[in-house]
């Protein structure tokens, strides 16, 4: 029952997330806080493992969802089920690509879209803020954003520069 | 050029495993497989198939893999193509749970999650601004953001409940009603 009930979780995950990346995030966030299958402090670590593994973030963190609810084939089914509406929605479009393309509605609705994408995931990242910034870090984010305000940088290097910052804290017993 | 389900799934194979870290990075990394190695499609091709997976649900390398594929080779194309950009995020994230699983109790695990965990805000951060610079334009799209971050923030309404309602506002707004309804408003305006 719970591999149906993964399947159908994330299956809706594919269908309704919008605008890339991280799109899938405000979902697992929402699911960590209803579904009871991993806390948002496991779902922050998934975060940055997906980060720093290869393949898009969305499936990477499906995966490792599933496989923290029931193993590999949790991981499986996840995984299945996340790509499923994608493999669907696309295949129908791209048989009526001219119609779809120039459909008012369609514009409308990407129109709409595209900002509600983004300030669900606003509101994740302000949760996560909340609920995990302690002084220290919050003066490790400043920084972060200070440099960030003079070069662009790699995702990458974000995630290694904080964790870093997360061993020399520890020494410090700052982490708590 | 051959365009055989194990070439197809091979590449994409080749895009997955070079993905890293959101998937902004798709779209150089295919324009150097598809378009300049393998000339399987060009140029436009790729940025209007990298337009269209950005304005449809779900993850957009799966999208765009799904596009390319069929048309290479249709409904066998599209499979191959998005088993192929997967599988390599499958098998890197299993590989890594099992052994996180096993390694998350050494302190020093721990004190490089917590460190990431502020890395991970930062990441979000970036996501959201790279978001709003494309998609708030206008009045209409700032009331959008608003609404769906209050929504989501203070009253935890399911995310799919707000990509309906999010829906159903862009095209009430865009269709005739509304413009009849400012009309209509407009009209009380110049009369008061």
């Amino acid at each position: 029952m719970i591999y149906l009930n993964l399947f159908l979780q994330f299956f809706h995950i594919g269908l309704f997330s919008f605008g890339g990346g991280y799109a899938t995030l405000p979902f697992l966030y929402h699911m960590a806080e209803t579904q009871k299958w991993f806390t948002t402090q496991q779902l922050t670590d998934m975060i940055a493992v997906s980060s720093i593994t290869p393949g898009p973030v969305g499936v990477n963190v499906a995966t490792y969802a599933g496989f923290t609810t029931s193993g590999i084939l949790g991981a499986l089914i996840a995984t299945t089920a996340v790509v499923i509406p994608s493999f669907v929605i696309i295949l129908i479009i791209s048989k009526i690509l001219e119609q779809f393309k120039s459909n008012k509605h369609v514009q409308a609705a990407i129109y709409a879209l595209k900002p509600a994408g983004c300030g669900l995931l606003a509101a994740v990242g302000i949760d996560m803020f909340a609920n995990n910034i302690n002084t220290p870090g919050m003066a490790f984010l400043l920084l972060l954003f200070f440099v960030s305000k003079h070069k662009k940088h790699d995702p990458l290097f974000y995630l290694g520069v904080s964790a870093i910052f997360g061993i020399l804290a520890g020494f410090l017993h700052l982490t708590t | 050029m051959n365009k055989s389900f194990y070439t197809i799934f091979k590449t994409f194979f080749k895009v997955g495993t070079m993905l890293l870290g959101g998937g902004y990075v798709i779209l150089p990394l295919l324009q150097s497989e598809l378009v300049e190695k393998k000339e399987w499609i060009n140029s436009d091709e790729l940025v209007e198939y990298y337009a269209l997976s950005q304005s449809v649900p779900g993850i957009i390398a799966a999208n765009i893999s799904v596009f390319t594929g069929y048309k290479l080779k249709g409904f066998i194309g599209a499979i191959a193509a998005i088993l192929g950009v997967i599988t390599p995020a499958f098998l890197a994230i299993i590989l890594l749970a099992s052994l996180l699983q096993t390694l998350v109790s050494m302190n020093i695990v721990q004190n490089i999650f917590w460190g990431v965990g502020i890395g991970v805000i930062m990441l979000l951060y970036l996501a959201t601004k790279e978001m709003w610079n494309k998609s708030i334009t206008d009045k209409f799209t700032c009331v959008v953001f608003i609404t769906t971050f209050i929504m989501s923030a203070c009253f935890k309404t399911s995310p799919a409940l707000i990509i309906i309602c999010a829906i159903i506002a862009g095209i009430l707004y865009r269709s005739n009603l509304f413009e009849h309804l400012k009309k209509m408003i407009g009209g009380e305006n110049d009369l008061s």
